[in-house]
């Protein structure tokens, strides 16, 4: 009796413990308790809401962030300085500027924002924005406007195998073939656009924080984006100086006044270079930009070099280790303090000299767009002072004072009006300069050479997350002493000849 | 014949987990020497799911600790409790802030990026003790705690450190770290009246050890500039400020005077003579710590009960920390037949903490760095009309210590109620009653709410406009526990146990986060007064399911088999991959028991122990999934975006792939060791070694950017670890009233990383962009890693222009793990005396300490004196000509180039530390009243390898925690008294 009593309370009790438990962890349950109720799953979120964060991380950490503060210290547009990582790059040490992990984050976010960008065009071939052609075009400009950077500043880098789930190792591929692929995928972009313009395709709205949906304004934008990338491989193409003047007059004719991020506000979004400089006082105005305009009496100037921490030291020579120790010392431009400031994507001003230096090869009648160029760079100035409120009289006066000019000051126009915000296209210009032997703006930073040896850097080092978790990026980085130092001896491909 | 029934009364009634005691000790003294010294081999100690078993019968190592044995005074952390007893158990404190995180690994590190912390089991249940909140990369901010701190070291009764996979194996795919099992004080002796004890102590607590900053050279950035904006402490010397060409009073009328911009900020005159002033001794407050407990125990015919409350409250040495922590117990257990019994447990605690941050949001960096000549205390924190407005000796990246203390705040507090009842069916049957059984439910909660907020007025370096950010979750965790046991003797040869039960664990997490920005004005750091909000919610659960059983054989008191399985389905990981099946198998053979060795008077007892395991880790799967993107760390120190901008919102794919094959990662351990007890057991000696496979691990690969994501849930990697623990212990002295004892324990641990992921060299657990803590594949893990010297291949330092040169990218530079780790016990008892020392003796290991590279850099210690003036050849290659370097160069720039490379911030972190000395009197008794009394002092640093700071101080509540410093909150030293009123 005791033994069946006995039975029945533990035959009972086992059975109910394992129904309940087995139960419990069915697979279906389980799917259930593991659902993600927090964040929606990647297939099913509108492409748009991926659109507005694309242009903005591109904006704001492509063009606006590392890359632009560091490249600005080699195109001695802006002066490193404040005891930090960037006075290394004002005295040129490998220590930072070979580093792998220097422009890490760049690397990554920039490739993180590309891989954004291929799901919202994926979307579009075939999605929930299936045949939103206004939508694809945008994420190809974006497309092309990420790879061309990383391309242009680190080299052969991964891209036919990049952004495939599951690819860890993606190879590298040869910066030619991407130059060319790139060139393709902006035509395609460019049709995309005009189908849409076509068809009158609005499907994107305010999400399109940089045209609000205005599918022309992105024609022009993918037209200029296209002449640039033209003018940047015009070492190995000449014949892009003719293609490369089409694509932008095609801009202008679309009516691309540049494409500027105006979102920011100093509220709940800052300008990239403003919240840097709120953050670290690491850059300031340097002499190589800051002479050119005393020379030209440029009225730019005070806009450039303001006296910001009240020292009387508006700017530093391009190298000084002192100046490039202190802190809080070396005076600045004045949109560092201006949250509010617009993000060049690509200013007007760019576009104009773009224009006039291709019609200068050409031979061509160049001063008008020379001076439009210099017009808009001068009203960019006074706009990114914002409360500042550093007006400029009469900037026409200033435009007659410098006459007639030749491909030299289109070029030191250039380089003063990216001064602002487009330090990476300097980088560029630079180096398709330099290796075509044509010396129009002169580097001063004595540490651009050490001891006979070159320190100013052909390009970036790749980013770290690649050059310890990729074979191919890691071999292409070397090893020992000598790692990363490629990058003072071997000009990219595109600017070389 | 032994002690079988004991076991089965154990088992009977429910005491499962209570190591039952032969006799009530009388005095509180006695009980100490007792504790650690008559454990017999008949001795109960607990076993997974609270199983009692004979500490013969065990194929494994176990360590058991009494609450004796822990020494609580002057501590509210029960990790600082148990630093130095136990071998196998790495214990690393990050710093003697009140309510520091420790982080507590046994045997090893089995995974690189998630918890390597045991799981904590008390009164027979799992509760959480982890943090919720990582440090993430500990490069900003204050410390979080971890949820061990939410328990009162003084309701230990007693602890079992289950350290290997067999031992643990039971507890399934949560117990691969180990297992630390707790049991909270309770009545045993039946006794008419209740017992009441009171106890309280009281301690003071200061710096470890003191940074003495050289006083002899200004701020300044070089001999000839005295810069009172500089960050660095290379100037002229102090006393010949007044002569200075640009701030010398000499010169200008102001004879023996210098001129500070800062004063004349302060609204105060600018001219003073040159002084030294201590800013550390200064800012640092003298830390207090208080204990108290008051308990009710009673044993009665059918039931038993104990309940306590406890206040434990500590205030840090850096003004505004402190800790204030309430905790309240009731546990009853109650015989409700001869067969049926239930009781329950419950507990709760209520935790307060205030920190303060180190890394780049430090504070204590500009303690340490104050220009001796400069008054950090004395000169005003901010302008007089603008409190937003900081005044300090540097421009203020930093905040000035004493602005931060007045006006920021990070703050902790949890709420947390955790406990369980159970309900137990027990018989004996058999012809002879020769057979029991046992049937058991338990259930279970742990539920808490955190509630944290970390507060930045205006003026905030780095927040000029100031933010709160109130965060929290709060979590609720259900387990039930369902088990049946059959014991039954055949013979006299043949002892048989078996075991089956199913486990049922439910999980669920609700986390918050919202921000507020830019307040409208200073004096009201709310997020009502913010212009900016942002707010995330997030929400989880989980499910983990076990089926288990175990068996076991003993045959002759000799031999002991011991085979157990486990089975669990687990919500978190992908469709089809949910069930794993864990085993272990032990033998222990108790090799006295043959009839030639059996009571031979050297050698009383000797066991062979072996065992084999397996237990797994489950990971973290989700469907691949979108986040709402945010911008922040790099450059810079807030968010400059923080969407919905102007409205608009978006999505970006998270950073993170998840593998749709993801599998349990698996560790094999093989475990050998043996147990000897000498000279009528007056000396144990204890020896084991354990191999660990851990393969498949789960982590969040750091993968290439270039794939467009930054990490990859997946299956990867593999260490290997092999450890060897030694306890020995020895009665030295024995008489009628006096006894000494020595306990000693060694460690020595060697867990290399043999795989990562396919072309993964290393992966990052935390740090900079350099240095970092890494796991790096062919070393031990971790290792730092960061840019180093470049050398020639015989190791000289290649020079550029005869300074020291970096490598471009980083490396390993270091590897962490100490080459010892040992701890030394002593107890003593004469008359009412009684004596107790616990020893901590950490031999090598590596750590980065960025407070001493950068003191060195900004020229603040005395190491650097030597290099202040002069020039010098330095010893070393050419790099440009490969000839011997020849170049003359300021001792200053090649002191500032060599600080400026990570690899000079690696230091040894051997040290030796008494982790407490306690002396205890007890009273003579009057009436039923037992008096005792006590003096104690723990963590006082004897020496350390690394000079200035106490290396026992770090950054990370995870897995870099203890080797990774910067400007870390200090260590700290406690010595105080107390004392214990029982009746």
């Amino acid at each position: 009796m005791k033994k069946r009593y006995l039975r029945g309370i533990l035959g009972s009790a086992f059975l109910a413990c394992m129904m309940l438990g087995a139960t419990g962890c069915s697979e279906s349950v389980m799917d259930e308790i593991n659902k993600n109720t927090s964040n929606p799953p990647v297939n099913s979120v509108d492409g748009r809401f991926q659109l507005t964060n694309a242009i903005m991380s591109m904006a704001f950490t492509t063009y606006g962030g590392l890359y632009s503060w560091t490249a600005a210290s080699y195109t001695e547009q802006i002066f490193g300085d404040g005891g930090s990582q960037m006075m290394y790059a004002e005295l040129r040490d490998p220590l930072v500027t070979a580093a792998p992990t220097t422009f890490n984050n760049e690397w990554n976010n920039t490739y993180h924002n590309l891989l954004n960008i291929a799901q919202m065009i994926a979307k579009c071939e075939n999605g929930v924005n299936a045949g939103q052609e206004d939508l694809e075009g945008m994420g190809r400009v974006l497309r092309v406007m990420g790879f061309s950077a990383l391309t242009l500043l680190h080299g052969d880098i991964p891209y036919s195998e990049a952004l495939r789930d599951y690819i860890r190792n993606p190879k590298l591929d040869k910066q030619e073939d991407i130059y060319a692929d790139l060139l393709k995928e902006i035509d395609l972009a460019i049709t995309c656009l005009e189908n849409a313009k076509e068809k009158g395709s609005a499907n994107v709205g305010v999400q399109d924080i940089l045209f609000q949906g205005d599918v022309g304004k992105w024609l022009g934008f993918a037209y200029a984006v296209k002449s640039r990338l033209l003018l940047d491989g015009s070492l190995r193409y000449p014949g892009n100086y003719t293609l490369a003047l089409q694509s932008a007059e095609a801009a202008l004719d679309n009516g691309f006044a540049g494409a500027e991020l105006s979102i920011f506000n100093g509220v709940d979004a800052d300008n990239s270079w403003a919240a840097y400089f709120r953050s670290r006082h690491y850059s300031g105005a340097c002499a190589t930009v800051a002479c050119l305009m005393e020379e030209r009496q440029d009225p730019r100037l005070p806009i450039y070099a303001a006296d910001l921490f009240e020292t009387g030291v508006l700017y530093a020579p391009a190298g000084d280790a002192a100046m490039a120790e202190s802190i809080d010392n070396v005076g600045g431009p004045l949109w560092l303090k201006n949250e509010a400031a617009t993000i060049h994507l690509f200013s007007e001003a760019s576009l104009r000299f773009i224009i006039a230096e291709c019609k200068a090869r050409l031979g061509q009648d160049f001063q008008n767009d020379f001076r439009e160029g210099v017009k808009a760079s001068i009203a960019d100035y006074v706009k990114s002072a914002g409360n500042a409120n550093v007006g400029i009289d009469d900037p026409e006066a200033y435009i007659s004072s410098l006459g007639t000019v030749g491909l030299k000051e289109v070029m030191i126009q250039k380089y003063l009006s990216q001064s602002r915000d487009e330090q990476i296209e300097t980088y560029n210009d630079l180096r398709r300069l330099i290796a075509g032997g044509e010396n129009y703006v002169t580097l001063q930073n004595p540490n651009n050479t050490d001891n006979g040896q070159n320190r100013w850097p052909y390009c970036l080092p790749y980013g770290n997350s690649d050059v310890v978790s990729n074979p191919n990026v890691a071999a292409a980085f070397g090893s020992g002493n000598s790692a990363g130092y490629y990058i003072f001896t071997i000009p990219l491909w595109i600017f070389s000849n | 014949m032994n002690k079988h029934p004991f076991i089965l009364s154990t088992l009977l009634f429910g005491c499962a987990f209570l190591p039952m005691r032969a006799e009530e000790t009388k005095t509180v003294v006695d009980s100490i020497v007792a504790a650690s010294f008559d454990t017999t081999l008949d001795e109960v100690v607990v076993t997974a799911l609270g199983i009692g078993k004979e500490r013969k019968s065990l194929g494994y190592s176990v360590t058991d600790l009494s609450s004796d044995d822990l020494n609580t005074s002057g501590t509210t952390s029960i990790t600082n409790a148990i630093q130095g007893k136990v071998s196998g158990v790495d214990i690393r404190p990050s710093s003697g802030s009140p309510g520091a995180s420790a982080q507590i690994v046994i045997r090893g590190a089995r995974s690189f990026s998630d918890s390597n912390r045991p799981l904590y089991v008390i009164d027979g249940m799992p509760v959480a003790a982890n943090p919720d909140y990582s440090t993430g990369n500990s490069t900003r901010g204050a410390d979080l705690s971890d949820r061990s701190i939410d328990f009162n070291p003084d309701d230990i009764e007693s602890i079992s450190f289950l350290k290997g996979q067999a031992a643990s194996a039971l507890y399934g795919i949560r117990a691969s770290n180990g297992v630390v099992i707790i049991t909270t004080k309770r009545a045993h002796k039946k006794a008419e009246k209740p017992t009441i004890t009171f106890s309280t102590n009281l301690a003071g607590v200061m710096l470890s050890r003191n940074f003495h900053p050289q006083e002899i050279y200004s701020q300044g950035t070089n001999i000839n500039t005295y810069n009172p904006n500089a960050t660095t402490n290379w100037g002229p010397k102090i006393s010949d400020l007044p002569d200075n060409p640009t701030y010398g009073g000499n010169s200008q009328g102001h004879s023996g005077l210098y001129y500070n911009p800062k004063l004349e900020q302060a609204g105060l005159d600018p001219w003073i003579a040159p002084r030294i002033y201590d800013n550390i001794g200064d800012f640092f407050n003298r830390g207090f710590t208080e204990n108290t407990t008051l308990s009710i125990t009673q044993a009665l015919d059918k039931a038993t009960y104990s309940f306590s409350i406890n206040n434990s409250y500590q205030s840090g040495v850096v003004p505004t920390t402190d800790m204030n922590r309430w905790n309240v117990k009731g546990l009853v257990d109650w015989k409700l037949s001869r067969d049926w019994k239930t009781g329950f447990s419950a507990n709760y605690s209520s935790t307060t903490i205030h920190s303060a941050p180190g890394a780049n949001s430090a504070i204590v960096n500009t303690v340490y760095q104050a220009p001796a000549e400069y008054d950090l205390k004395g000169i005003p924190n901010h302008v007089p009309s603008d409190p937003t407005t900081q005044i300090s000796y540097r421009p203020t990246v930093y905040d000035n210590p004493y602005w931060w203390a007045e006006n920021n705040m990070y703050y902790q507090h949890t709420n947390r109620g955790f406990g369980n009842a159970y309900l137990e069916y027990a018989i004996r049957f058999g012809s002879d009653y020769n057979m029991s059984l046992r049937v058991r439910e338990q259930a279970g909660l742990d539920v808490y709410t955190t509630s944290d907020s970390d507060v930045l007025e205006v003026g905030s370096a780095g927040s000029g406009g100031g933010s709160i950010s109130n965060y929290g979750v709060t979590k609720n965790i259900f387990n039930n526990l369902f088990t049946i046991n059959y014991n039954a003797l055949f013979g006299r040869d043949f002892d048989f146990d078996a075991m089956i039960g199913s486990e049922i664990e439910d999980r669920r997490s609700q986390w918050r986060s919202y921000t507020g920005t830019n307040f409208n004005f200073y004096g009201m750091p709310t997020i009502g007064n913010a212009t900016v909000y942002t707010s995330r919610e997030y929400e989880s659960r989980g499910r983990t399911v076990g089926f288990f059983g175990s068996l076991s054989l003993g045959w002759r008191e000799m031999l002991f088999l011991n085979a157990t399985g486990r089975a669990d389905v687990v919500s978190s990981m992908p469709r089809d991959h949910r069930t794993f099946f864990y085993p272990s198998v032990s033998l222990a053979w108790v090799f006295t028991e043959l009839p030639g060795l059996r009571g031979n008077g050297i050698l009383d007892y000797g066991k062979l122990r072996i065992s084999f395991a397996e237990v797994g880790q489950g990971g973290s799967y989700k469907d691949n999934y979108m986040v709402v993107p945010t911008y922040s760390g790099g450059m810079y120190t807030y968010s400059p975006i923080l969407y919905p901008v102007d409205g608009i919102s978006s999505y970006v794919p998270y950073q993170q792939v998840y593998d749709p094959n993801l599998r349990p990662q698996n560790t094999r351990e093989i475990e050998a060791g043996f147990d000897l007890d000498f000279f009528n057991h007056r000396l144990k000696l204890g020896y084991t070694i354990s191999y660990q496979d851990v393969k498949g691990q789960i982590f969040s690969v750091p993968t290439a950017g270039s794939t467009g994501y930054r990490y990859m849930m997946t299956n990867a990697g593999r260490i290997h670890t092999l450890s060897n623990e030694i306890e020995i212990q020895g009665t030295i002295l024995r008489g009628s009233d006096y006894q000494l004892n020595i306990g000693m324990n060694f460690s020595t641990l060697d867990n290399k990383v043999k795989e990562l992921a396919p072309g993964v060299e290393s992966i990052m657990l935390g740090g900079f962009t350099s240095p970092q803590i890494r796991a790096e594949e062919g070393h031990t893990y971790p290792c730092i890693y960061g840019t180093a010297f470049q050398r020639t291949e015989n190791g000289e330092l290649l020079l550029t222009n005869g300074l020291p040169t970096s490598t471009a990218g980083s490396v390993c530079i270091a590897e962490c793990t100490p080459d010892l780790i040992s701890g030394f016990n002593l107890n003593g008892k004469w008359r009412m005396i009684g004596l107790s020392a616990t020893l901590s003796w950490q031999n090598g290991g590596k750590m980065y300490h960025g407070t001493n590279m950068t003191m060195n850099y900004s020229g603040v210690t005395k190491e650097s004196i030597p290099w202040h003036e002069g020039t010098f050849i330095a010893e070393g290659i050419d790099a440009a000509t490969g000839e011997r370097n020849t170049v003359e160069v300021d001792r200053q720039k090649y002191y500032q180039a060599y600080y400026a490379i990570t690899e000079s911030g690696v230091y040894d972190m051997s040290f030796l530390k008494f982790r407490d000395i306690s002396l205890t009197w007890d009273l003579p008794q009057v009436g039923n009243f037992h008096f005792q009394v006590f003096a104690f002092a723990r963590d006082v640093l004897v020496w350390a390898k690394m000079p200035n700071f106490d290396p026992e101080s770090s950054q990370g509540n995870g897995n870099m925690g203890g080797y990774f410093e910067r400007f870390s909150m200090p260590a700290t030293t406690s010595i105080g008294g107390g004392f214990k009123v029982v009746f």
